[in-house]
């Protein structure tokens, strides 16, 4: 079982709040899946071995060039909250 | 006309006969998920004006029927694709009121060749479950018995075609979330192969593991609904430019005489003995119309399980991240920091199983553990590829159950998330290596409750795998449908 405070970093890597019941149920669960997959640790696999997910003929070269998407206002209308095209946010540099 | 009876072939027959037109097919569709969806939970959006609108317009255009493959077939979308004008939550609670700004290649598709698109389906949170029951808009129901899980993440596609609520629909399958579904609720599922059809425009979980694929009534309805789907996309890099031959075409003269199937005998070990009665019957059929039968090994498909619970959820909790409060969905109230919108609205917005997996692979990416699991899944992940290279040298397709067990209780599985794991370990498998496999249903247990056989092809076989499928629901005969209301059995 991972501790507290390994769980706590976790979350901060993943920018989740959790709540303090969160956190004793991810410590045993996943400790629980992390015990499981431990048995890969065993296994000789060959250094080389990556996996090729697409058949090499599928997987085609283009030039990586930006297309304008034609409806900037239905993308903008799904923000929480946005000013004059821009999303806006709460300042994040304090007035000194 | 009887929507529960209806498959797509009958419904595009019936039009060439002219029995009815595309809005009084609809109006009965609409009726039937009236009565049914309260209790079944399988659609999350319905917009019965939009659907009857899009009816009429194709009433309209009845002489174009025949350059048309789907001439008014009402179909269900799993709400992780994007459909212009529909929401996309994808059964999550963070993008309750996105409303999609494009729509899918792969619907996009549909509905150029006539397809109605009916509704939303309630889905797994993100695509993450194996019961439907990770929805954060409540669980889905099985058509077949309303106290058990329709199987997921597609569950909410699976129960609507299974309960005559649409005559096909779309899923994603990342693990088994099309198949495991589709055997839990007695229709047929079909995962192609990883590239076959674009995933452009589905809200994405496992990148290198998530592809596109139907349900239908009938290995005739899948074929169908891929042929229209499948083929290359400029939005999707990963999409094949591999030609997609006319799988409807090659399905009805096939025979199974001279085709080998694998069967893997290690994999049988502990199944439910109703489904290895229903999975032993189904071979004596597939054994007595001339298939030969031969046992194959795949020594490293029993690491599949803790191989996918690394890769997926290393993908997701990167793909996961642009969900941060700012762009789109969910904002927390309570932020008082930029920090505090991420971490604040993506506590709140998420579920269990979905900040579980993220955590999961976050662990497993982070520094100092990267080489030791990521790393390490994706070697196995390569291994488990060659076992099935090796297979095919010696069989054509590969035939096993598709779930170890029937549909569960729900509730059953909620609290041990190992356990829920475990009912895709027949799914798994054939994600990690990036091949096409099919459910077809092949029986009732002792409960009533349907049982699937899967039938796992080479890559880009899908044309093979297709007639085998067929040749096999075609000496089964017809499927039951389960007893609900507004339909008979």
């Amino acid at each position: 079982m991972l501790s507290r405070e390994e769980v706590l970093k976790i979350a901060k890597l993943a920018r989740l709040d959790l709540t303090a019941t969160e956190v004793d149920t991810y410590r045993q669960q996943l400790g629980r899946v992390l015990d499981y997959i431990k048995e890969l640790s065993a296994l000789e696999t060959p250094k080389d071995a990556f996996v090729k997910h697409v058949p090499r003929d599928a997987v085609a070269f283009r030039e990586d060039k930006t297309l304008p998407f034609p409806d900037t206002k239905a993308l903008l209308a799904n923000a929480p909250a946005i000013e004059a095209e821009s999303f806006c946010l709460p300042p994040i540099l304090e007035e000194s | 006309m009887d929507p529960l009876r209806l498959d797509i072939q009958d419904i595009l027959e019936s039009y060439q006969r002219k029995e009815f037109k595309p809005s009084e097919l609809v109006a009965s569709f609409l009726d039937r998920i009236e009565k049914n969806n309260p209790l079944l939970n399988a659609y999350l959006e319905l917009n019965p004006e939009r659907v009857r609108q899009r009816a009429q317009e194709l009433d309209q255009r009845f002489n174009e029927m025949g350059k048309l493959p789907l001439f008014g077939v009402p179909l269900a979308i799993k709400d992780n694709f994007l459909v212009k004008h529909w929401k996309a939550t994808a059964g999550s609670k963070i993008l309750e009121n996105y409303v999609s700004p494009y729509t899918a290649t792969s619907v996009e598709r549909l509905e150029t060749a006539g397809a109605i698109i009916l509704g939303k389906a309630n889905c797994d949170e993100f695509a993450m479950g194996s019961s439907n029951e990770n929805s954060a808009y409540g669980p889905v129901r099985n058509p077949w018995d309303t106290t058990r899980v329709p199987g997921g993440s597609s569950g909410g596609s699976a129960a609507a075609v299974a309960a005559g609520c649409a005559a096909g629909s779309l899923g994603t399958d990342t693990g088994g979330s099309i198949r495991q579904p589709a055997s839990l609720c007695g229709i047929v599922g079909l995962k192609p192969s990883y590239g076959r059809v674009s995933r452009y425009g589905v809200v994405a979980y496992a990148s290198s593991l998530d592809q596109v694929g139907p349900f239908g009534k009938s290995v005739w309805d899948v074929a169908r609904l891929l042929e229209v789907m499948a083929g290359y996309d400029r939005h999707d890099a990963t999409s094949s430019r591999a030609i997609v031959p006319k799988y409807t075409e090659s399905l009805s003269t096939h025979s199974l005489r001279g085709v080998t199937l694998g069967i893997p005998r290690e994999w049988l070990e502990g199944l439910e003995s109703d489904v290895r009665k229903s999975f032993d019957s189904a071979l004596e059929v597939l054994k007595g119309e001339g298939a030969k039968l031969v046992d194959i090994k795949l020594p490293h498909t029993k690491y599949a399980l803790s191989t996918y619970y690394l890769i997926a959820p290393s993908e997701c909790s990167s793909n996961l991240a642009r969900f941060d409060g700012v762009h789109y969905g969910h904002r927390t109230k309570d932020a008082k920091t930029g920090e505090e919108i991420y971490t604040k609205s993506r506590g709140e917005g998420m579920g269990r199983e979905v900040k579980l997996r993220i955590m999961l692979g976050t662990y497993a990416l982070s520094a100092g553990y990267y080489d030791a699991y990521y790393i390490k899944a994706n070697q196995v992940r390569r291994l488990i590829q060659k076992d099935f290279e090796d297979a095919f040298t010696h069989c054509q397709s590969i035939v096993v159950p598709t779930s170890p067990s029937t549909a569960f209780p729900l509730g059953d599985k909620t609290e041990d998330p190992l356990k829920m794991y475990l009912s895709d370990i027949f799914t798994l498998p054939v994600n990690l290596a990036g091949l096409p496999g099919i459910s077809v249903p092949c029986g009732l247990d002792t409960k009533n409750l349907p049982v699937g056989l899967q039938l796992i092809g080479k890559p880009f076989e899908e044309a093979s795998l297709l007639q085998v499928a067929h040749a096999y629901e075609k000496l089964r005969g017809r499927f039951p449908s389960p007893a609900l209301k507004g339909g008979s059995r």
